[in-house]
């Protein structure tokens, strides 16, 4: 990176970004940790490595926007403006959580913040999406919806249809595709015959990003809303990124596929050093940063933990 | 025409203005569509100029009715996104057969999105669909799938029978603010029947009875509720007959009310018979009623098997006013009759 990207990013979005990144870093961290102790009854996907996507789009997003997610869904909906407490409190299973408990990890919901819900059957909600820009259209509002999904959803045949829709009748909605290249442990090689940008360039004008680079998806996501907003059309977004973390569960991906470089792959430090480099953050205000955020982290925990389970007979509520 | 030779010869009690039952579900879409600008349309040929078997013609505000591309996974996707961010769909299916290829964004979509956010969030969605065996149509364009869908938690199902019903079940469930799955007989929309011009609703769970008598109650959904009618006034059966117009909820007081009257049950569901809506009735009467029973309660709906296709099978396959009446002499006599 040079700081020719300066010319392309507005401070306040860089520090944004960093700090979105490393409050999703910094949890998905505790999450592993606390893991084994059981505290968490529900299954957790989570987005070490892959938070520049997210972190790099919602720049660009209101609270209006509406965003479908699958089941990979904290740091986008973090990012989104979910509070850290109403994910965690979820997480523990406590009727504070986003969902009052009733959701988990994969189903995350905050209206306020754009978060119209999220689905762990893996693809159908890129329809869901669009059906929030078809209430745009219909309704003469001007927020859009991202239908954000990975690269494994575009092996389902809703995938295919819902562009074909969107395209159809001419919908406001980004179809975001966060790509780690890999289904379960299958890499997007086996999984996928089709190159995805271009069986979407079928339908859409595509931009594509690089997911491990904040400002890569800070510009194209920028280009890529914006052309949302003024054609009133989808558009689609690939970007490329790494999973670090087996697809479920506490514990570092060891597939021979999927080889991760800590500096070189780390959205984060990338980005830090970029902010180094063109004087918009020092190295001991990132370790403040992070302090700060540790400690938002621990407030969410304690919340979590003071917080009720639901009474056994919520079953049938 | 095929279809015009399928007209049963239920009519309603003159009322002030008789109406067909399509026309009632076109009146009942229309006049909502007219009230509340989130109300639209969207599915197959919904914008057709025979607009869905004539339920959707001459609309007046055709911009809010979306023909769809045979993509009916995504177009349920579409419609459960669209009532979550503010509007009041209405997805139609020609046939509720196409409803399978949609049976994940229906099942672990909209029947689970209200519970898994603990109802933050309203799903004002209808799904209309078209039942009822055809002109030869076989296995895959005949079923009548109710059962399956009233099983899952998260779905009410409706089934109206006269055309009053499907003006008033259709509006309570655009107006209701949870998925609302309406069934609709291919074979009562020529029917006739009184039906107000102004808009109303029948409440969700409220059934009613279509005739009375004490020897024997039975509970009859849609199309069979009107061969069971019938049969009753063809035959003079001393038969007390519920319609109870929503599969679910089901107005379970209505037909222990008229078990402990009569003693005896008999559910006429055209659905397959394995664990469908009339094996449920049948179970909770004997839960709810056992003691009030003078004999086993007995059902009449499709053999376990699949729809055929040539005539001669398919009149073998499928009950008539003709077949339900006959059962109900042999079981009750003709003679007792009121």
């Amino acid at each position: 990176m040079s700081t020719a990207e300066l010319d392309t990013i507005n401070p306040a979005d860089a520090l944004r970004m960093l700090r979105t990144m490393r409050v999703a870093r910094q949890m998905s961290q505790r999450i592993a940790k606390l893991y084994p102790t059981d505290v968490m009854e529900t299954p957790v996907h989570l987005c070490i490595g892959q938070e520049a996507v997210s972190a790099g789009l919602c720049c660009h997003l209101t609270d209006a926007d509406q965003m479908l997610l699958g089941h990979r869904t904290h740091a986008p909906a973090l990012a989104k403006g979910l509070p850290l407490r109403k994910l965690m409190a979820e997480l523990y299973g406590r009727t504070t959580g986003c969902s009052h408990a009733r959701g988990g990890s994969m189903h995350v919901f905050d209206p306020e913040h754009g978060l119209p819900g999220s689905s762990a059957i893996v693809g159908g909600s890129i329809a869901v999406g669009v059906g929030a820009a078809l209430s745009s259209k219909l309704s003469g509002s001007d927020f859009i919806s991202v239908s954000y999904f990975g690269d494994a959803a575009t092996n389902a045949g809703v995938f295919h249809e819902s562009m074909n829709f969107a395209a159809l009748k001419q919908l406001p909605v980004l179809f975001l595709c966060e790509n780690n290249g890999l289904s379960n442990v299958m890499p997007v090689a086996e999984h996928a015959a089709y190159e995805i940008a271009g069986v979407a360039s079928q339908f859409m004008p595509v931009f594509r990003a690089d997911g491990t680079d904040a400002l890569s998806v800070y510009r194209e996501a920028g280009k890529a809303v914006r052309q949302v907003r003024e054609t009133r059309a989808p558009v689609f977004l690939e970007c490329t990124t790494k999973r670090w973390m087996k697809h479920q569960g506490h514990e570092r991906d060891d597939l021979e596929i999927n080889p991760i470089d800590p500096v070189t792959d780390c959205p984060i430090a990338r980005l830090e050093r970029f902010m180094i480099g063109a004087s918009l953050i020092t190295p001991r205000e990132i370790l403040a940063l992070a302090k700060e955020i540790e400690a938002e982290i621990d407030d969410a925990i304690e919340f979590a933990e003071r917080s009720p389970y639901p009474q056994p007979e919520f079953v049938e509520a | 025409m095929p279809w015009s030779r399928f007209d049963s010869n239920y009519r309603a009690p003159a009322g002030e203005r008789d109406l067909a039952f399509v026309d009632a579900i076109r009146e009942a879409t229309d006049q909502a569509m007219c009230l509340d600008p989130r109300v639209f349309a969207m599915g197959l040929d919904a914008d057709d100029k025979f607009g869905v078997f004539g339920s959707m013609r001459d609309m007046t505000h055709p911009e809010r009715i979306l023909g769809t591309p045979i993509s009916e996974n995504a177009n349920t996707g579409v419609a459960l996104g669209a009532a979550l961010t503010g509007m009041r769909p209405i997805l139609i299916n020609l046939r509720n057969d196409f409803l399978l290829v949609a049976m994940d964004q229906i099942v672990n979509y909209v029947a689970k999105w209200q519970s898994m956010f603990d109802g933050q969030c309203a799903v004002p969605l209808v799904m209309r669909s078209v039942i009822g065996r055809g002109w030869g149509c076989g296995a895959q364009h005949s079923q009548s799938l109710q059962g399956l869908f009233a099983q899952i938690p998260g779905l009410k199902v409706v089934m109206p029978a006269t055309p009053y019903d499907a003006k008033g079940l259709l509006l309570s469930a655009i107006k209701d603010d949870s998925p609302v799955m309406m069934f609709e007989h291919r074979w009562l929309y020529k029917n006739t029947g009184p039906v107000p011009e102004e808009m109303y609703t029948i409440p969700l769970g409220q059934g009613q009875r279509l005739h009375e008598g004490s020897s024997l109650t039975v509970v009859a959904t849609s199309l069979a509720a009107i061969h069971t009618l019938t049969a009753c006034e063809q035959r003079g059966l001393d038969v007390d007959l519920i319609d109870p117009r929503t599969i679910k909820p089901l107005d379970m007081d209505l037909i222990l009310d008229s078990v402990s009257k009569t003693g005896r049950l008999l559910v006429v569901d055209y659905d397959f018979p394995f664990g469908g809506v009339a094996a449920e009735i049948t179970s909770r009467v004997c839960e709810q009623a056992f003691d009030r029973l003078r004999e086993p309660p007995q059902r009449i709906g499709f053999p376990e098997a699949n729809m055929p296709a040539s005539g001669p099978l398919e009149r073998a396959y499928y009950p008539t006013p003709d077949t339900i009446g006959e059962r109900i002499e042999r079981w009750i006599g003709v003679e007792v009759c009121a």
